[in-house]
């Protein structure tokens, strides 16, 4: 044929000349950017442009560089290429289904990239033009879906979800990207739904599909009814839900497993330690936002899945052996033919593979440890805006399930206990605890170890109250569940109450620093109710009387940070002012403390004049407190066992928004990264074809 | 040789019947041997049940067992003995003239395997085969005796007298094999529950003793194994575990092990599907005579082709139930249809191959909880064991609901849930024993009743917040013990109700915001307007008091010990856990869950247990039918191969050595704590239940040598009985040949004081009810001894070493002696027993070896 020959030739040509070498796949892109009809010429020519490897950077290029009028003359030769890329897409040559799939991906980021002041119906005419563009955009969504759920090669998958995270993250805000409209028509919900409830396709697009849902779910969340968000609400199948949290749960683990590994490196002594902090600060940086913000899509995905699922919370405490996933790949099993069992299909992971590991080390480990743990890591260092974000949305994870009955029921549940290692920041003053010593006790122990290890670890200058806040919350959330249930928890109540007075006392040490920035008041409220339900309910939940009576003895012992408090307290809810309304509540509920204070202060100090001892020992305080109860009064304060329930909406929106933008970007940038090294799938499907 | 044989069988039946009248007073098992005879074969047929009902009803108590046995078969079974015993004398009928080889007329020759109690389609039945039909020949072969003593017997045989246990007897003691042919006609006229009490031995003798046997037992086990997948596992099992002692080489080509692979192989199948008791109407789709493969693809249409239509049904009902959505909720249930769309055409398909299929899921149950075990025993600490089988069977849970089912248990049911976090390790050196709780659903009939659909774990919760709201506040009150003064500001169902709301926030976003509001400014408001409010005050003292009040009410509950992970699942009674498992159960509002529990064992060889089962459940029989009222638990024994297998735990129980441990008390200070002063009710009933279950197992220590009477293998259960568990030294074995325990049984100071000391009226009793109970024991020795004699054979367990376990334990029953005599022996070994230093030292041996107290 001439037209082969032609081609060979020009090749030719232009790879033994000086000239820079143009491809024949940009010969004809430049043909499309030409005002002709390509076909005019060729009429095989969009055959041929398929089977021609893309050329990503120069399609790109070329449609950033055009400007409105220009854009203008080619769109109906940019329309029949996108028209094409879609016809493409259900081809039986898996070539040209990666090529299209490229160009389609190609196409979202370059008229995008191009047209960031152009509105999204612009941008939708350009491509699709408006009267086929709903059309179009079924006819891609639908192709997309068959070969997600399909049988074909799993790169070509991989590929599906490069370009719908692509189409996802164009814009910098989710809720501006006004192709996703036809997203939300054309659903993809189900596909994803498949890739996570089958083993071997969620161990290689788990990741790419959870992250892919939950960014869908974040579209226009408060503006119009979002149907992701619908379907993830009332997804109630365990084998999706439980594949979904093992992709998060895998997600996590590894970010832990890299920690870890990173902080054993470091562990060479003090001065290596010191000196990879400091480097940390100036070289690391920007490898650890990195990795941080990976896992925020996955915190995202979580939070979604236990924000919107109620059913989600049983994938939780779904125990399995801490396994290293990535070493163990899932053999995809050939589709199971008689399930031994019988009736149910196979599920899990571990189910496929009929013995577990046989390590003795292993721990039995559940997304939600691995998810404690992780917490503990991010939340040491909050400094770095990113992980502030993660922290809080660890913290809002943390009250969405410390707010459910379920989660409550496992996570008090005394059959299950777990050894859980939190990390410990190094800290000057503290040793670290060994790991091996953690008693295996119920999970919300671990819950309560990593409230009280934020709160003694983040007094500090830059003082993140919004995130006491959201501790305080979850601590009291939980309490109230204990009382409610009467679970008597066998805590070191004692460590917890001190952790809380010192929260107090440097509250008021930093008074007019905090005050300027936030209202403490709130705060220090919170903190002396949790204080009154330990006083007047404990007996519905406290482990032993003894218990009952240590608590007294905190008090009376740091009776001068109440007594600090409360002339703090009345000094501004006298002075007229902003602060005039908060500080009169921590007056009211310091009413109790007070009382017990005034109570026993003067007992304790009797006991002594009669006894002649200048200093009480704790026994001799604790005898104190015991032969006193009677005389003492206390009044019972309304609504401490009640707590306004989290919502999203209107408080978290604007945080929700801002982290979805985040995530956004990164992903955008690793979807970049990712779909230039697309050669290597190409040499598959040439080896093949 | 014949003769001799022939002659020692009248013999044993005469010491049969009369060793119970030398021994008592009572006259009417002699009566009963002339009558019955004499009423020959038809009299047996057409007797109705109420004229022999009246004999035993109106006699003392001390009367023959056999008889009640047999009428209860009668009366119960009726029509199926009727028929099978009709059909077996029509046989004889036939067969009388062909059987030219024969002399004697009344030789009960018959085609072994016809006489199918079930398939009366005129002597037709539609599936003999040759492997059935074989024993005919061998039998006829060996026809040549006298017709006089033969048709002695036969009237014997014949008679209503005649029971499983005599007939298990003959079949053993027999050597004559038209006698054993005959026998193993008879089986089939029992009730399926009386034979599969003598699984084991008849088992055991298919195996270890000689061809004629084999054959004679053969056609009923086959019949049996084609009308049950549980009995075909039984059988292959316990033919696995007695099959096991044979040589290596012996093994693989023995009879035991052929017949295991037959059952194994699946080709048992039922040739139609046949529910008990129902006269079956044979299909017209399936002809008479066929031969196996082709039979097996034939019958295949009918019972595994339907059950899978159910499922498939329940699949897609299960679809439209949860189908909001197209895909999503649908999306894997459509999988699992498909999944039995598969199943069930790969069913057909492998039948043709003759790959099993119909006692798959049930073997992939078992092996699963096996190889859980094996696993767990791998692991160091206990710890570590729990929290691997707690995620090892949250696993398991999600291949549940399945045609699976625990043998253990008495009724039919399918598995559908395991509450994993339920399970505790037991306590046990190096091997890794486990208790599971199982949730079951009871169905009429394991094998055709549809498997129960598949309930997800979180369907709870959405049936929790709509519906069970109240329930879902009281229950963790009732939990905790008595209160309420406090006044209780739960908002639990407002909680609830946002939660619901939170759900609709997708559509309806105000709504939520507007309804977050409210509660927030609830929450606020009731701070700050409790000027307003007379405010409430509360003693300090009060909460005090009561939080010491509550937790002291609580004293029976233990604490939890991570070395002792089963003394607080063991303790927690009963009722309670059962109430508390079927709240947290997605399928605990069904009307037919059942909470069953069962232990795990591997590593372990249950076959003494199966056989001290079996002996203790005799004698508890002979216990009941004597009226001696001592009190034994036999626990279930299911044996899966010499080296595992499955036990019924004894509920609400906790070894000695548990109680001690937790409560740090005597024996009798706990009793007083559990029950109250020496004075209440409940300390007298728990005292006397104390004593009868003393009583009845230290006669079964005795009678059993049951050694290793350590405190951690014997139980207490919450009505004050004590239970012996784990036989595994008993007869001629004793722990490491140490010597000790040389006393009769345990018997320690603890124990006297709990029955009020040697000078009681309860020790009296004790020692009385030991007198009646071994004098009632003696009266029907042969039904102990035969169960344990026939086990014998083959075996190499170390209760059986040695050459005298039999004569030995023929002597413990001392036949010999007057009953004063035996007064004077119980006498005896309760003096020696209380002041046995050997018990003490064994128990401080314990103390030292295993921390056991």
């Amino acid at each position: 044929m001439a037209q082969t020959e032609k081609k060979t030739g020009l090749l030719r040509r232009t790879s033994s000349s000086k000239k820079p070498l143009k491809e024949k796949v940009v010969l004809m892109y430049e043909e499309i950017f030409a005002k002709e009809d390509p076909t005019k010429n060729n009429p095989r020519f969009w055959d041929e442009l398929f089977l021609m490897k893309v050329n990503l950077e120069y399609l790109e290029g070329k449609l950033e560089s055009l400007d409105g009028d220009e854009v203008m003359k080619v769109k109906d030769n940019i329309n029949s290429l996108f028209h094409h890329c879609v016809q493409a897409l259900s081809e039986e040559h898996q070539i040209k289904v990666v090529n299209a799939l490229q160009t389609l991906c190609a196409l979202f980021r370059g008229v995008h990239q191009k047209n960031k002041s152009a509105t999204g119906f612009d941008i939708i005419n350009m491509l699709m033009g408006f009267d086929k563009a709903e059309l179009r955009m079924k006819e891609l969504m639908e192709s997309l879906d068959s070969l997600l759920c399909g049988d074909g090669s799993e790169s070509l998958k991989s590929l599906c979800l490069k370009l719908l995270l692509c189409l996802v993250t164009v814009t910098d805000n989710i809720s501006q990207n006004t192709i996703l409209e036809y997203v939300m028509i054309n659903s993809i919900f189900e596909a994803i739904l498949q890739i996570l409830s089958d083993v071997s396709s969620r161990s290689q697009h788990g990741y790419d599909s959870v992250v892919l849902l939950a960014l869908l779910v974040n579209y226009r969340k408060y503006e119009s009814v979002n149907p992701y968000i619908v379907k993830l609400s009332i997804v109630d199948d365990e084998p999706t839900l439980d594949g979904m949290g093992m992709v998060i749960h895998h997600a996590l683990t590894d970010y832990n497993r890299q920690y870890k590994d990173k902080e054993e490196e470091n562990q060479g002594g003090f001065f290596s330690t010191l000196t990879s902090m400091v480097g940390s600060m100036f070289i690391a940086d920007a490898d650890e936002k990195l990795s941080v913000q990976t896992n925020e899509a996955i915190l995202l995905a979580l939070y979604e899945a236990v924000h919107l699922n109620r059913n989600f919370i049983t994938v939780l405490a779904q125990s399995h052996p801490e396994i290293d996933m990535s070493a163990t790949p899932a053999a995809p099993v050939p589709a199971s033919p008689t399930t031994p069992l019988g009736t149910t299909p196979p599920s899990l992971d571990m189910m496929n593979n009929p013995e577990l590991p046989l390590d003795p080390n292993l721990q039995t480990s559940n997304l939600l440890i691995t998810f404690l743990k992780y917490s503990s890591i991010i939340m040491q260092d909050t400094k770095d805006e990113h992980r502030l974000n993660s922290a809080r949305l660890c913290l809002i994870i943390l009250t969405c399930i410390a707010e459910d009955q379920y989660a409550d029921a496992f996570l008090h549940d005394d059959n299950m206990n777990f050894r859980v290692n939190l990390h410990r920041m190094p800290m000057r003053h503290r040793k670290k605890a060994a790991d091996k010593n953690v008693p295996s006790r119920p999970l919300v122990c671990a819950v309560l170890d990593l409230m009280v290890e934020f709160i003694v670890t983040h007094m500090m200058k830059e003082f993140p109250m919004d995130l006491y806040v959201r501790c305080i919350q979850i601590i009291h959330k939980l309490i109230c569940y204990q009382k409610k249930c009467r679970v008597r928890l066998h805590y070191t109540w004692r460590d917890f109450w001190s952790a809380l007075i010192n929260l107090l006392k440097f509250l008021l040490s930093n008074e007019t620093i905090l005050l300027a920035k936030h209202n403490i008041f709130q705060l220090a409220l919170q903190v002396v109710n949790l204080f009154n339900m330990f006083i007047t309910y404990g007996d519905t939940f406290l482990p032993t009387p003894s218990s009952y009576d240590e608590l007294y003895y905190e008090i009376i012992r740091m009776h001068q940070v109440f007594d600090n408090l409360y002339c703090m307290v009345l000094r501004v809810s006298t002075n007229a002012g902003q602060w005039k309304e908060p500080a009169s509540k921590v007056t009211h509920a310091l009413v109790n403390v007070r009382a017990i204070i005034n109570h026993f202060n003067p007992k304790i100090e009797s006991y002594a004049a009669v006894n002649h001892i200048s200093q009480l020992s704790e026994d001799q305080v604790l005898e104190v407190v015991r032969s006193n109860y009677d005389t003492l009064t206390l009044k019972l304060q309304d609504g401490l066992d009640q707590f306004e329930r989290y919502s999203e909406q209107p408080r978290e929106a604007g945080f929700f928004k801002e982290l979805v933008r985040s995530i956004s970007l990164n992903v955008r940038k690793n979807v970049s990264l990712s779909t230039m090294s697309q050669d290597l799938l190409l040499k598959e499907f040439s080896s093949i074809s | 040789m014949g003769d001799t044989e022939l002659e020692l069988s009248p013999a044993r039946l005469e010491e049969l019947q009369k060793s119970p009248s030398t021994s008592s007073t009572s006259s009417t098992s002699s009566l009963s041997l002339p009558s019955s005879p004499s009423s020959g074969p038809r009299a047996l047929t057409s007797s109705s049940p109420s004229t022999s009902e009246g004999l035993p009803t109106s006699s003392p108590t001390l009367d023959v067992i056999s008889e009640g046995v047999g009428e209860l078969s009668l009366v119960i079974d009726t029509e199926v003995a009727k028929k099978a015993c009709q059909e077996v004398l029509q046989k004889v009928k036939f067969l009388k003239p062909d059987g030219e080889v024969s002399s004697a007329t009344s030789e009960p020759v018959l085609v072994n395997g016809t006489a199918h109690p079930e398939s009366t389609n005129g002597g037709k039945p539609p599936k003999i085969t040759t492997e059935e039909a074989e024993p005919v020949k061998s039998v006829r072969r060996r026809q040549k005796n006298n017709s006089s003593k033969q048709s002695w017997l036969l009237r014997l045989f014949e008679s209503k007298l005649f029971d499983i246990s005599m007939a298990i007897s003959y079949l053993y003691n027999s050597k004559e094999p038209g006698v054993q042919a005959y026998i193993g006609n008879r089986l089939f006229s029992f009730r399926n529950e009386e034979v599969d009490f003598y699984l084991p031995q008849l088992l055991n003798m298919y195996i270890h003793m000689d061809e004629d046997v084999g054959d004679a037992i053969k056609p009923y086990v086959v019949h049996r194994c084609r009308q049950s997948i549980n009995f075909s596992l039984q059988c292959a099992w316990l033919l696995g575990a007695y099959s096991s002692d044979m040589h290596i080489s012996t093994q693989r080509y023995s009879r035991g092990t052929k017949l295991r692979k037959l059952i194994l192989s699946d080709e048992l199948k039922p040739s139609s599907q046949r529910i008990r008791r129902e006269v079956p109407q044979p299909p017209p789709s399936c002809p008479p005579l066929l031969h196996h493969g082709q039979g097996m693809s034939e019958h295949s249409l009918s019972p595994s082709k339907r059950t899978h239509q159910r499922s498939k049904s329940d699949a897609t009902v299960s679809i439209s139930l949860s189908s909001n959505l197209k895909r999503t909720a649908s999306n894997p249930k459509v999988e699992t249809s498909q999944d039995e769309d598969l199943s069930s055409s790969s069913d057909s398909l492998e039948l043709e191959a003759g790959t099993p299929v119909r006692l798959t899921p049930q073997r992939e149950f078992i092996k699963s909880l096996m190889g859980i075990g094996k696993r767990l025993a791998t692991l160091p600490t206990k710890e570590q064991k729990t929290q691997r089988l707690i995620s090892e069977l949250s696993l398991l849970n999600h291949k549940l609901p399945a045609r699976v089912w625990l043998p253990t248990a008495a009724f039919d049911h399918h598995v559908v849930r395991v509450p994993h976090t339920q399970a505790v390790v037991l306590n046990s050196k190096d091997k890794a024993p486990y208790l599971i709780y199982v949730e079951v659903l009871e169905c009429e009939n394991f094998e055709t009743s549809s498997v129960p659909v598949r309930i997800p774990e979180t369907r709870i919760r959405s049936t929790r917040s709509v519906e069970n709201l109240p329930d879902c506040g009281i229950t963790p009150d009732q939990r905790a013990s008595s209160f309420s003064t406090v006044p209780n500001y739960d908002n639990d169902d407002e909680a609830w109700s946002v939660d619901d709301i939170g759900e609709l926030q997708v559509e309806l976003p105000e709504i939520h915001t507007n309804s977050c509001d409210n509660i927030s400014q609830f929450s606020v408001d009731s701070i700050t307007s409790q000027e307003s409010k007379e405010p409430i005050f509360i003693a300090a003292g009060d909460i005090r008091r009561r939080l010491s009040e509550q937790l002291a009410h609580t004293p029976t509950t233990f604490r939890k010990d991570p070395e002792d992970p089963s003394a607080v699942a063991l303790k927690e009674p009963w009722e309670e856990k059962v109430r508390r498992i079927r709240e947290g159960s997605p399928y605990g509002h069904l009307p037919n869950w059942r909470l069953l529990s069962v232990i795990v064992k591997c590593g372990d060889d249950l076959r003494q247990e199966l056989l001290a089962y079996q002996v203790l459940k005799q004698l508890q029989i002979i216990w009941e039918q004597e009226r001696v009222p001592l009190w034994i638990k036999p626990y279930k024994i299911l044996v899966i191969s010499s080296d595992s297998g499955m036990i019924e735990p004894v509920v609400n129980a906790v070894s000695i050595h548990q109680v001690k441990k937790q409560s740090q008390l005597l024996l009798l200070d706990y009793f007083r704590q559990e029950h109250g002063n020496y004075t209440t009710e409940e300390f007298l009933t728990a005292q006397r239940n104390f004593v009868q279950s003393c009583a009845g197992y230290c006669l079964i220590c005795y009678l059993l040598q049951v050694k290793d009477r350590h405190n951690g293998n014997i139980l207490l259960d919450s009505e004050g009985h004590i239970i012996h568990i784990d036989f595994g030294f008993i007869l001629s074995s004793s722990p490491r040949n140490l010597g000790f325990e040389t006393s009769a049984f345990k018997l320690t100071s603890e124990f006297v004081d709990v029955m009020g000391g040697l000078d009681g009226d309860m020790f009296n009793y004790y020692k009385m009810l030991m007198l009646q109970g071994l004098i009632a024991a003696r009266k029907h020795m042969e039904k102990v001894i035969q169960i344990v004699e026939i086990m014998q054979q083959g075996s190499q367990l170390p209760c059986f070493h040695g050459s005298s376990t039999i004569r030995n334990l023929k002597e413990r029953f001392h036949m010999n002696l007057t009953e004063e005599q035996l007064q004077v022996l119980v006498e005896q070994m309760v003096d020696a027993s209380m002041r046995s230093i050997t018990t003490k030292l064994y128990d401080g041996f314990q103390y030292l070896t295993n921390g056991i107290m």
